[in-house]
Protein backbone atom coordinates (compact mmCIF):
# COMPACT_ATOMS: atom_id res chain seq x y z
CA UNK A 1 0.00 0.00 0.00
CA UNK A 2 2.71 2.41 1.06
CA UNK A 3 4.82 1.64 -1.99
CA UNK A 4 1.79 2.24 -4.17
CA UNK A 5 1.34 5.66 -2.56
CA UNK A 6 4.98 6.56 -3.17
CA UNK A 7 4.60 5.62 -6.80
CA UNK A 8 1.50 7.76 -7.07
CA UNK A 9 3.23 10.80 -5.55
CA UNK A 10 6.15 10.24 -7.92
CA UNK A 11 3.84 10.16 -10.92
CA UNK A 12 2.06 13.35 -9.84
CA UNK A 13 5.40 15.16 -9.48
CA UNK A 14 6.53 13.95 -12.90
CA UNK A 15 3.27 15.09 -14.50
CA UNK A 16 3.56 18.55 -12.90
CA UNK A 17 7.16 18.85 -14.20
CA UNK A 18 6.21 17.87 -17.76
CA UNK A 19 3.21 20.20 -17.80
CA UNK A 20 5.26 23.09 -16.41
CA UNK A 21 7.75 22.67 -19.22
CA UNK A 22 4.88 22.59 -21.71
CA UNK A 23 3.30 25.86 -20.58
CA UNK A 24 6.62 27.59 -20.00
CA UNK A 25 6.85 27.95 -16.23
CA UNK A 26 9.93 30.09 -15.50
CA UNK A 27 11.00 30.20 -11.82
CA UNK A 28 14.09 32.29 -12.62
CA UNK A 29 11.92 34.89 -14.31
CA UNK A 30 9.82 35.03 -11.16
CA UNK A 31 12.79 35.95 -8.97
CA UNK A 32 14.19 38.36 -11.54
CA UNK A 33 10.80 40.07 -11.73
CA UNK A 34 10.35 40.38 -7.97
CA UNK A 35 11.79 43.93 -7.79
CA UNK A 36 8.88 45.06 -10.01
CA UNK A 37 6.51 43.93 -7.28
CA UNK A 38 8.54 46.10 -4.91
CA UNK A 39 7.89 49.13 -7.10
CA UNK A 40 4.15 48.43 -7.20
CA UNK A 41 4.04 47.90 -3.44
CA UNK A 42 5.93 51.15 -2.85
CA UNK A 43 3.51 53.04 -5.04
CA UNK A 44 0.63 51.36 -3.32
CA UNK A 45 1.69 52.82 -0.01
CA UNK A 46 1.13 56.26 -1.45
CA UNK A 47 -2.55 56.22 -0.57
CA UNK A 48 -4.83 58.78 -1.99
CA UNK A 49 -6.91 59.32 1.12
CA UNK A 50 -9.74 61.21 -0.56
CA UNK A 51 -10.75 57.95 -2.28
CA UNK A 52 -11.84 56.16 0.89
CA UNK A 53 -15.39 57.40 0.51
CA UNK A 54 -15.75 56.29 -3.12
CA UNK A 55 -14.26 52.93 -2.17
CA UNK A 56 -16.75 52.54 0.65
CA UNK A 57 -19.77 53.18 -1.57
CA UNK A 58 -18.41 50.95 -4.31
CA UNK A 59 -17.88 48.18 -1.77
CA UNK A 60 -21.41 48.65 -0.47
CA UNK A 61 -22.73 48.25 -4.00
CA UNK A 62 -20.64 45.09 -4.36
CA UNK A 63 -22.03 43.61 -1.16
CA UNK A 64 -25.58 44.50 -2.19
CA UNK A 65 -25.08 42.79 -5.54
CA UNK A 66 -23.64 39.69 -3.90
CA UNK A 67 -26.45 39.60 -1.34
CA UNK A 68 -29.25 39.94 -3.90
CA UNK A 69 -27.62 37.35 -6.15
CA UNK A 70 -27.11 34.89 -3.30
CA UNK A 71 -30.66 35.19 -1.95
CA UNK A 72 -32.38 34.92 -5.33
CA UNK A 73 -29.99 32.19 -6.45
CA UNK A 74 -30.63 30.10 -3.33
CA UNK A 75 -34.39 30.62 -3.65
CA UNK A 76 -34.29 29.23 -7.18
CA UNK A 77 -31.71 26.55 -6.36
CA UNK A 78 -33.73 24.86 -3.60
CA UNK A 79 -36.69 23.66 -5.68
CA UNK A 80 -34.28 22.74 -8.47
CA UNK A 81 -32.15 20.66 -6.12
CA UNK A 82 -35.25 18.70 -5.10
CA UNK A 83 -35.89 18.01 -8.77
CA UNK A 84 -32.27 17.02 -9.35
CA UNK A 85 -32.09 14.42 -6.54
CA UNK A 86 -31.91 10.87 -7.75
CA UNK A 87 -33.66 9.52 -4.68
CA UNK A 88 -36.77 11.67 -5.21
CA UNK A 89 -37.30 11.66 -8.96
CA UNK A 90 -37.30 9.51 -12.02
CA UNK A 91 -34.46 9.70 -14.51
CA UNK A 92 -36.55 11.81 -16.87
CA UNK A 93 -36.79 14.56 -14.30
CA UNK A 94 -33.39 14.65 -12.70
CA UNK A 95 -31.26 14.11 -15.81
CA UNK A 96 -32.34 17.28 -17.71
CA UNK A 97 -32.33 19.37 -14.54
CA UNK A 98 -28.82 18.20 -13.74
CA UNK A 99 -27.68 19.03 -17.26
CA UNK A 100 -28.99 22.59 -16.90
CA UNK A 101 -27.33 23.01 -13.51
CA UNK A 102 -24.04 21.69 -14.86
CA UNK A 103 -24.27 24.23 -17.69
CA UNK A 104 -24.75 27.04 -15.16
CA UNK A 105 -21.62 25.92 -13.32
CA UNK A 106 -19.50 25.39 -16.42
CA UNK A 107 -18.46 29.02 -16.78
CA UNK A 108 -17.15 31.18 -13.96
CA UNK A 109 -19.43 34.07 -13.09
CA UNK A 110 -17.20 36.56 -14.92
CA UNK A 111 -18.01 34.89 -18.24
CA UNK A 112 -21.71 34.96 -17.41
CA UNK A 113 -21.26 38.65 -16.56
CA UNK A 114 -19.89 39.38 -20.05
CA UNK A 115 -22.92 37.63 -21.52
CA UNK A 116 -25.36 39.56 -19.36
CA UNK A 117 -23.66 42.88 -20.09
CA UNK A 118 -24.50 42.17 -23.71
CA UNK A 119 -28.08 41.32 -22.74
CA UNK A 120 -28.99 44.05 -20.22
CA UNK A 121 -26.19 46.56 -20.71
CA UNK A 122 -23.41 47.81 -18.43
CA UNK A 123 -24.01 48.08 -14.70
CA UNK A 124 -24.71 46.14 -11.51
CA UNK A 125 -27.82 44.39 -12.84
CA UNK A 126 -25.74 42.33 -15.27
CA UNK A 127 -23.47 41.38 -12.36
CA UNK A 128 -26.42 40.35 -10.20
CA UNK A 129 -27.71 38.08 -12.97
CA UNK A 130 -24.29 36.47 -13.33
CA UNK A 131 -23.97 35.89 -9.58
CA UNK A 132 -27.51 34.50 -9.40
CA UNK A 133 -26.90 32.03 -12.19
CA UNK A 134 -23.66 30.79 -10.73
CA UNK A 135 -25.24 30.48 -7.27
CA UNK A 136 -28.08 28.40 -8.71
CA UNK A 137 -25.65 25.97 -10.30
CA UNK A 138 -23.43 25.69 -7.27
CA UNK A 139 -25.95 25.55 -4.40
CA UNK A 140 -28.18 23.13 -6.31
CA UNK A 141 -25.31 20.70 -6.71
CA UNK A 142 -24.26 20.86 -3.06
CA UNK A 143 -27.86 20.59 -1.98
CA UNK A 144 -28.91 17.66 -4.16
CA UNK A 145 -25.83 15.82 -2.98
CA UNK A 146 -26.79 16.37 0.62
CA UNK A 147 -30.41 15.38 -0.13
CA UNK A 148 -29.14 12.15 -1.64
CA UNK A 149 -27.08 11.55 1.49
CA UNK A 150 -30.07 11.91 3.83
CA UNK A 151 -30.46 8.92 6.14
CA UNK A 152 -32.71 6.37 4.48
CA UNK A 153 -34.24 4.96 7.67
CA UNK A 154 -36.54 7.93 8.44
CA UNK A 155 -37.49 8.08 4.77
CA UNK A 156 -38.52 4.43 4.82
CA UNK A 157 -40.19 4.66 8.19
CA UNK A 158 -42.34 7.62 7.16
CA UNK A 159 -43.23 6.33 3.71
CA UNK A 160 -44.29 3.09 5.37
CA UNK A 161 -47.03 4.95 7.25
CA UNK A 162 -48.35 6.56 4.08
CA UNK A 163 -46.82 10.04 3.89
CA UNK A 164 -47.12 11.73 0.53
CA UNK A 165 -43.97 12.73 -1.33
CA UNK A 166 -44.53 16.40 -0.53
CA UNK A 167 -44.94 15.62 3.18
CA UNK A 168 -41.83 13.47 3.05
CA UNK A 169 -39.85 16.34 1.54
CA UNK A 170 -41.25 18.87 3.99
CA UNK A 171 -40.86 16.85 7.18
CA UNK A 172 -37.91 14.53 6.55
CA UNK A 173 -35.76 15.57 3.60
CA UNK A 174 -35.58 19.32 4.20
CA UNK A 175 -34.90 19.20 7.96
CA UNK A 176 -32.27 16.49 7.59
CA UNK A 177 -30.42 18.31 4.81
CA UNK A 178 -30.80 21.83 6.27
CA UNK A 179 -27.75 22.07 8.53
CA UNK A 180 -25.51 21.69 5.52
CA UNK A 181 -27.61 24.22 3.64
CA UNK A 182 -27.03 27.08 6.07
CA UNK A 183 -23.31 26.54 6.00
CA UNK A 184 -23.36 26.30 2.21
CA UNK A 185 -25.28 29.57 1.85
CA UNK A 186 -22.80 31.33 4.12
CA UNK A 187 -19.92 30.00 2.08
CA UNK A 188 -21.68 31.01 -1.14
CA UNK A 189 -22.22 34.59 0.06
CA UNK A 190 -18.60 34.83 1.11
CA UNK A 191 -17.54 33.51 -2.31
CA UNK A 192 -19.98 35.78 -4.14
CA UNK A 193 -18.61 38.92 -2.46
CA UNK A 194 -15.16 38.03 -3.73
CA UNK A 195 -16.50 37.19 -7.18
CA UNK A 196 -18.54 40.39 -7.40
CA UNK A 197 -15.43 42.38 -6.54
CA UNK A 198 -13.94 41.49 -9.90
CA UNK A 199 -17.09 41.62 -12.05
CA UNK A 200 -16.47 45.35 -12.57
CA UNK A 201 -13.61 44.37 -14.82
CA UNK A 202 -16.15 43.54 -17.53
CA UNK A 203 -18.39 46.47 -16.64
CA UNK A 204 -20.91 44.55 -14.58
CA UNK A 205 -20.84 46.90 -11.59
CA UNK A 206 -19.15 46.78 -8.21
CA UNK A 207 -15.78 47.82 -6.86
CA UNK A 208 -13.77 45.94 -9.51
CA UNK A 209 -14.48 48.66 -12.03
CA UNK A 210 -12.35 51.12 -10.06
CA UNK A 211 -9.59 48.65 -9.32
CA UNK A 212 -9.10 47.61 -12.92
CA UNK A 213 -9.18 51.19 -14.21
CA UNK A 214 -6.66 52.53 -11.72
CA UNK A 215 -4.36 49.59 -12.37
CA UNK A 216 -4.65 50.14 -16.12
CA UNK A 217 -3.46 53.73 -15.71
CA UNK A 218 -0.71 52.75 -13.26
CA UNK A 219 -2.36 54.57 -10.38
CA UNK A 220 -1.48 51.92 -7.84
CA UNK A 221 -1.95 54.26 -4.90
CA UNK A 222 -5.61 54.69 -5.77
CA UNK A 223 -6.12 51.02 -6.62
CA UNK A 224 -4.59 50.08 -3.26
CA UNK A 225 -7.31 51.94 -1.37
CA UNK A 226 -10.00 49.91 -3.13
CA UNK A 227 -8.13 46.64 -2.71
CA UNK A 228 -7.68 47.26 0.99
CA UNK A 229 -11.41 47.88 1.37
CA UNK A 230 -12.10 44.55 -0.38
CA UNK A 231 -9.61 42.77 1.87
CA UNK A 232 -11.12 44.27 5.03
CA UNK A 233 -14.64 43.40 3.92
CA UNK A 234 -13.80 39.79 3.10
CA UNK A 235 -12.09 39.41 6.48
CA UNK A 236 -15.13 40.82 8.29
CA UNK A 237 -17.53 38.54 6.40
CA UNK A 238 -15.30 35.58 7.10
CA UNK A 239 -15.27 36.42 10.80
CA UNK A 240 -19.06 36.80 10.89
CA UNK A 241 -19.63 33.51 9.10
CA UNK A 242 -17.35 31.68 11.52
CA UNK A 243 -19.39 33.11 14.39
CA UNK A 244 -22.69 32.13 12.79
CA UNK A 245 -21.40 28.67 11.96
CA UNK A 246 -20.25 28.06 15.54
CA UNK A 247 -23.50 29.30 16.98
CA UNK A 248 -26.05 27.62 14.75
CA UNK A 249 -24.47 24.92 12.70
CA UNK A 250 -21.72 23.09 14.49
CA UNK A 251 -23.98 22.63 17.51
CA UNK A 252 -26.78 21.20 15.45
CA UNK A 253 -24.73 18.28 14.30
CA UNK A 254 -24.65 15.18 16.41
CA UNK A 255 -21.43 14.52 18.19
CA UNK A 256 -19.99 17.91 17.38
CA UNK A 257 -21.11 19.82 20.43
CA UNK A 258 -18.61 22.52 21.24
CA UNK A 259 -18.20 24.65 24.30
CA UNK A 260 -18.10 28.40 23.86
CA UNK B 1 -42.26 -29.20 11.41
CA UNK B 2 -45.31 -27.25 12.46
CA UNK B 3 -48.67 -28.88 12.19
CA UNK B 4 -51.39 -26.95 10.47
CA UNK B 5 -53.50 -25.74 13.32
CA UNK B 6 -55.30 -22.90 11.62
CA UNK B 7 -57.66 -23.45 8.77
CA UNK B 8 -56.58 -21.61 5.66
CA UNK B 9 -59.85 -19.72 5.52
CA UNK B 10 -59.61 -16.26 6.99
CA UNK B 11 -60.71 -16.08 10.56
CA UNK B 12 -63.12 -13.18 11.12
CA UNK B 13 -61.11 -12.03 14.09
CA UNK B 14 -57.69 -12.14 12.52
CA UNK B 15 -55.99 -8.90 11.60
CA UNK B 16 -52.97 -10.58 10.03
CA UNK B 17 -53.16 -13.84 8.17
CA UNK B 18 -50.25 -15.49 6.37
CA UNK B 19 -50.61 -18.63 4.32
CA UNK B 20 -47.52 -20.53 3.15
CA UNK B 21 -45.52 -17.36 2.74
CA UNK B 22 -42.08 -17.37 1.17
CA UNK B 23 -40.03 -14.19 0.97
CA UNK B 24 -36.74 -13.40 -0.68
CA UNK B 25 -34.62 -10.33 -1.42
CA UNK B 26 -32.67 -11.80 -4.30
CA UNK B 27 -35.07 -14.47 -5.64
CA UNK B 28 -32.47 -17.12 -4.79
CA UNK B 29 -32.28 -17.47 -1.03
CA UNK B 30 -35.47 -17.44 0.93
CA UNK B 31 -35.34 -15.38 4.12
CA UNK B 32 -38.75 -16.70 5.08
CA UNK B 33 -40.20 -20.08 4.23
CA UNK B 34 -43.54 -21.69 4.71
CA UNK B 35 -44.78 -19.12 7.18
CA UNK B 36 -48.30 -19.67 8.42
CA UNK B 37 -49.65 -17.37 10.99
CA UNK B 38 -52.90 -15.94 12.11
CA UNK B 39 -52.88 -13.04 14.49
CA UNK B 40 -56.13 -12.21 16.26
CA UNK B 41 -57.22 -8.68 17.03
CA UNK B 42 -56.16 -7.54 20.45
CA UNK B 43 -53.24 -9.96 20.69
CA UNK B 44 -49.83 -8.94 21.93
CA UNK B 45 -47.85 -10.99 19.53
CA UNK B 46 -44.11 -11.46 19.81
CA UNK B 47 -41.74 -12.82 17.21
CA UNK B 48 -38.48 -14.13 18.63
CA UNK B 49 -35.36 -15.30 16.89
CA UNK B 50 -31.71 -14.61 16.28
CA UNK B 51 -30.41 -11.88 14.03
CA UNK B 52 -30.81 -12.79 10.40
CA UNK B 53 -33.63 -15.22 11.07
CA UNK B 54 -36.07 -13.18 9.00
CA UNK B 55 -37.99 -11.43 11.80
CA UNK B 56 -37.77 -7.91 10.34
CA UNK B 57 -38.81 -9.20 6.92
CA UNK B 58 -41.94 -10.58 8.51
CA UNK B 59 -42.91 -7.07 9.66
CA UNK B 60 -42.18 -5.61 6.23
CA UNK B 61 -44.55 -8.14 4.68
CA UNK B 62 -47.29 -6.91 6.99
CA UNK B 63 -47.06 -3.22 6.16
CA UNK B 64 -46.48 -3.81 2.48
CA UNK B 65 -42.88 -2.60 2.31
CA UNK B 66 -42.13 -5.99 0.83
CA UNK B 67 -44.17 -8.46 -1.18
CA UNK B 68 -44.03 -12.22 -0.63
CA UNK B 69 -42.49 -14.25 -3.44
CA UNK B 70 -45.05 -16.96 -2.75
CA UNK B 71 -48.13 -17.40 -0.61
CA UNK B 72 -50.65 -14.86 0.57
CA UNK B 73 -50.55 -12.17 3.19
CA UNK B 74 -53.79 -10.58 4.33
CA UNK B 75 -53.83 -7.60 6.64
CA UNK B 76 -57.25 -6.37 7.65
CA UNK B 77 -58.61 -8.72 4.94
CA UNK B 78 -56.58 -6.95 2.24
CA UNK B 79 -53.38 -7.75 0.44
CA UNK B 80 -50.82 -5.14 1.51
CA UNK B 81 -50.24 -2.95 -1.52
CA UNK B 82 -49.00 0.61 -1.47
CA UNK B 83 -50.81 1.49 -4.67
CA UNK B 84 -54.21 0.34 -3.47
CA UNK B 85 -56.17 3.28 -2.13
CA UNK B 86 -58.06 1.37 0.52
CA UNK B 87 -54.88 -0.19 1.86
CA UNK B 88 -53.13 3.15 1.87
CA UNK B 89 -55.83 4.40 4.15
CA UNK B 90 -55.27 1.44 6.46
CA UNK B 91 -51.51 1.80 6.37
CA UNK B 92 -51.82 5.16 8.10
CA UNK B 93 -53.19 3.13 11.00
CA UNK B 94 -50.34 0.65 11.17
CA UNK B 95 -47.93 2.10 13.68
CA UNK B 96 -44.46 1.20 12.50
CA UNK B 97 -41.26 1.48 14.50
CA UNK B 98 -38.29 0.16 12.51
CA UNK B 99 -35.14 -1.10 14.15
CA UNK B 100 -33.30 2.20 13.86
CA UNK B 101 -36.47 4.10 14.76
CA UNK B 102 -36.37 6.37 11.73
CA UNK B 103 -36.69 9.65 13.61
CA UNK B 104 -35.90 12.93 11.90
CA UNK B 105 -32.86 14.09 13.88
CA UNK B 106 -32.94 17.77 13.07
CA UNK B 107 -36.50 18.55 14.10
CA UNK B 108 -38.18 18.79 17.44
CA UNK B 109 -39.75 15.95 19.34
CA UNK B 110 -43.21 17.45 18.73
CA UNK B 111 -42.68 17.62 14.98
CA UNK B 112 -41.53 14.01 14.89
CA UNK B 113 -44.70 13.03 16.73
CA UNK B 114 -46.86 15.10 14.36
CA UNK B 115 -45.51 13.04 11.45
CA UNK B 116 -47.81 10.28 12.70
CA UNK B 117 -50.81 12.55 12.09
CA UNK B 118 -49.78 13.71 8.61
CA UNK B 119 -51.69 11.07 6.62
CA UNK B 120 -54.90 12.50 8.14
CA UNK B 121 -54.06 16.11 7.24
CA UNK B 122 -54.58 17.82 3.93
CA UNK B 123 -51.69 18.67 1.64
CA UNK B 124 -51.99 22.44 2.15
CA UNK B 125 -52.21 22.33 5.94
CA UNK B 126 -49.37 19.89 6.31
CA UNK B 127 -47.13 21.86 3.95
CA UNK B 128 -47.52 25.05 5.96
CA UNK B 129 -47.51 23.19 9.27
CA UNK B 130 -50.98 24.39 10.23
CA UNK B 131 -52.08 21.75 12.71
CA UNK B 132 -55.60 21.64 14.15
CA UNK B 133 -55.64 22.42 17.89
CA UNK B 134 -57.06 19.01 18.62
CA UNK B 135 -54.13 17.25 16.95
CA UNK B 136 -51.66 19.31 18.95
CA UNK B 137 -53.54 18.55 22.16
CA UNK B 138 -53.49 14.84 21.23
CA UNK B 139 -49.77 15.01 20.58
CA UNK B 140 -49.17 16.54 24.01
CA UNK B 141 -51.34 13.90 25.67
CA UNK B 142 -49.38 11.14 23.99
CA UNK B 143 -46.08 12.81 24.90
CA UNK B 144 -47.30 12.92 28.49
CA UNK B 145 -48.07 9.20 28.30
CA UNK B 146 -44.53 8.40 27.19
CA UNK B 147 -43.11 10.90 29.69
CA UNK B 148 -41.69 13.44 27.26
CA UNK B 149 -44.17 16.33 27.53
CA UNK B 150 -41.49 18.58 29.01
CA UNK B 151 -39.18 17.91 26.07
CA UNK B 152 -41.62 18.57 23.22
CA UNK B 153 -39.56 21.44 21.84
CA UNK B 154 -36.21 19.66 22.25
CA UNK B 155 -34.33 18.71 19.09
CA UNK B 156 -34.37 14.96 18.62
CA UNK B 157 -30.62 14.55 18.25
CA UNK B 158 -30.20 15.80 21.81
CA UNK B 159 -32.15 12.89 23.32
CA UNK B 160 -30.85 9.71 24.92
CA UNK B 161 -31.45 6.26 23.43
CA UNK B 162 -34.38 5.56 25.75
CA UNK B 163 -35.95 8.95 25.03
CA UNK B 164 -35.65 8.42 21.28
CA UNK B 165 -37.58 5.19 21.62
CA UNK B 166 -40.29 7.07 23.50
CA UNK B 167 -40.52 9.56 20.62
CA UNK B 168 -40.85 6.70 18.12
CA UNK B 169 -43.61 5.17 20.24
CA UNK B 170 -45.36 8.54 20.47
CA UNK B 171 -45.17 8.95 16.69
CA UNK B 172 -46.68 5.51 16.20
CA UNK B 173 -49.46 6.23 18.73
CA UNK B 174 -50.18 9.54 17.00
CA UNK B 175 -51.23 7.46 13.98
CA UNK B 176 -54.19 6.26 16.13
CA UNK B 177 -53.10 2.78 15.12
CA UNK B 178 -55.12 -0.41 14.94
CA UNK B 179 -51.94 -2.38 14.68
CA UNK B 180 -48.50 -1.62 16.10
CA UNK B 181 -45.35 -3.09 14.56
CA UNK B 182 -42.08 -2.67 16.43
CA UNK B 183 -38.75 -4.10 15.40
CA UNK B 184 -36.37 -4.88 18.28
CA UNK B 185 -37.29 -1.67 20.01
CA UNK B 186 -35.52 -2.50 23.27
CA UNK B 187 -32.64 -4.67 22.03
CA UNK B 188 -29.87 -2.16 22.58
CA UNK B 189 -31.12 -0.82 25.90
CA UNK B 190 -30.08 -1.71 29.42
CA UNK B 191 -32.52 -3.90 31.32
CA UNK B 192 -34.12 -1.15 33.42
CA UNK B 193 -34.76 1.15 30.45
CA UNK B 194 -36.02 -1.79 28.40
CA UNK B 195 -38.60 -2.59 31.07
CA UNK B 196 -39.66 1.10 31.19
CA UNK B 197 -40.17 1.18 27.43
CA UNK B 198 -42.06 -2.13 27.40
CA UNK B 199 -44.32 -0.89 30.21
CA UNK B 200 -45.17 2.22 28.19
CA UNK B 201 -46.11 0.08 25.20
CA UNK B 202 -48.05 -2.29 27.39
CA UNK B 203 -50.05 0.62 28.92
CA UNK B 204 -50.74 2.04 25.47
CA UNK B 205 -51.95 -1.32 24.27
CA UNK B 206 -54.48 -1.49 27.06
CA UNK B 207 -55.57 2.11 26.64
CA UNK B 208 -56.03 2.08 22.87
CA UNK B 209 -56.95 -1.63 22.53
CA UNK B 210 -54.13 -2.19 20.06
CA UNK B 211 -52.99 -5.31 18.39
CA UNK B 212 -49.22 -5.38 18.57
CA UNK B 213 -46.63 -7.40 16.76
CA UNK B 214 -43.20 -6.96 18.25
CA UNK B 215 -39.94 -8.48 17.20
CA UNK B 216 -37.69 -9.43 20.10
CA UNK B 217 -34.27 -10.82 20.59
CA UNK B 218 -34.87 -11.79 24.18
CA UNK B 219 -37.22 -14.70 24.87
CA UNK B 220 -37.75 -13.76 28.53
CA UNK B 221 -39.03 -10.31 27.54
CA UNK B 222 -41.36 -11.84 24.98
CA UNK B 223 -42.79 -14.29 27.48
CA UNK B 224 -43.31 -11.51 30.00
CA UNK B 225 -45.17 -9.07 27.75
CA UNK B 226 -46.75 -11.03 24.93
CA UNK B 227 -49.68 -13.38 25.07
CA UNK B 228 -48.53 -15.26 22.05
CA UNK B 229 -44.97 -15.95 20.94
CA UNK B 230 -43.67 -17.28 17.65
CA UNK B 231 -40.10 -18.49 17.34
CA UNK B 232 -38.43 -18.04 13.97
CA UNK B 233 -35.29 -19.91 13.05
CA UNK B 234 -33.58 -19.61 9.69
CA UNK B 235 -36.73 -18.27 8.09
CA UNK B 236 -39.07 -20.90 9.43
CA UNK B 237 -41.53 -20.76 12.26
CA UNK B 238 -40.51 -23.58 14.53
CA UNK B 239 -42.73 -22.88 17.50
CA UNK B 240 -45.81 -20.92 18.38
CA UNK B 241 -46.96 -20.69 21.93
CA UNK B 242 -49.72 -19.01 23.85
CA UNK B 243 -48.86 -17.41 27.15
CA UNK B 244 -51.38 -16.97 29.89
CA UNK B 245 -49.97 -15.97 33.23
CA UNK B 246 -47.33 -18.54 33.98
CA UNK B 247 -48.91 -21.26 31.94
CA UNK B 248 -47.68 -21.71 28.42
CA UNK B 249 -49.48 -23.64 25.77
CA UNK B 250 -47.55 -25.11 22.90
CA UNK B 251 -49.89 -25.88 20.08
CA UNK B 252 -47.84 -28.83 19.03
CA UNK B 253 -47.04 -30.63 22.24
CA UNK B 254 -49.66 -29.52 24.70
CA UNK B 255 -49.00 -27.72 27.96
CA UNK B 256 -45.51 -26.86 29.00
CA UNK B 257 -44.06 -24.87 31.83
CA UNK B 258 -42.18 -21.65 31.16
CA UNK B 259 -38.97 -23.40 32.11
CA UNK B 260 -39.50 -26.12 29.57
CA UNK B 261 -40.25 -23.61 26.84
CA UNK B 262 -37.06 -21.73 27.58
CA UNK B 263 -35.13 -24.96 27.50
CA UNK B 264 -36.69 -25.90 24.22
CA UNK B 265 -35.94 -22.44 22.82
CA UNK B 266 -32.34 -22.55 23.95
CA UNK B 267 -32.04 -26.00 22.46
CA UNK B 268 -33.28 -24.72 19.12
CA UNK B 269 -30.81 -21.84 19.14
CA UNK B 270 -27.85 -24.22 19.28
Amino acid sequence: MNQKNNLLVGIVIAVVAVMSFDVGVDPIGFFEGLPNLGIVLKEMTEFEGDHWQTAFWAMLETIEMAFIGTVIGVAIALPLSLLASRNLNSKFVYAPVRALLAAARTFPSILWAILFVIVVGLGPFAGILAITLYTIGFISKLQYESIEAVDNVPVEATSAIGLTKLQLIRYVIIPDSAPHLISQILYMFDYNVRQTSILGIVGAGGIGFYIINYIKFFEYGKAAVFMLVVLATVLVIDWISVKVRDRYIVKSQTGMQIKI
Amino acid sequence: MEKQIFSSSISPLSIVQMNDVFASYDSKNYVLQNIRMSIQRGTNYAIVGQSGSGKSTLLKLINGMMNPSNGTVKVNYQTPNFHEKSFKKFIAKIGYIPQNLGLVKNTTVLENVMIGALPRLGAFKSFFKIFPDKEIADAYNILKMVGLDDKAERKTYMLSGGERRRVAIARALMQKPDLLLADEIVSELDHVTAIEIMDIISDAQKKFELTSIMVHHDMNLALEYANRVAVIKKGEKILEIGVEGDEIVDFQTGNLTQKEILEQYNESEK
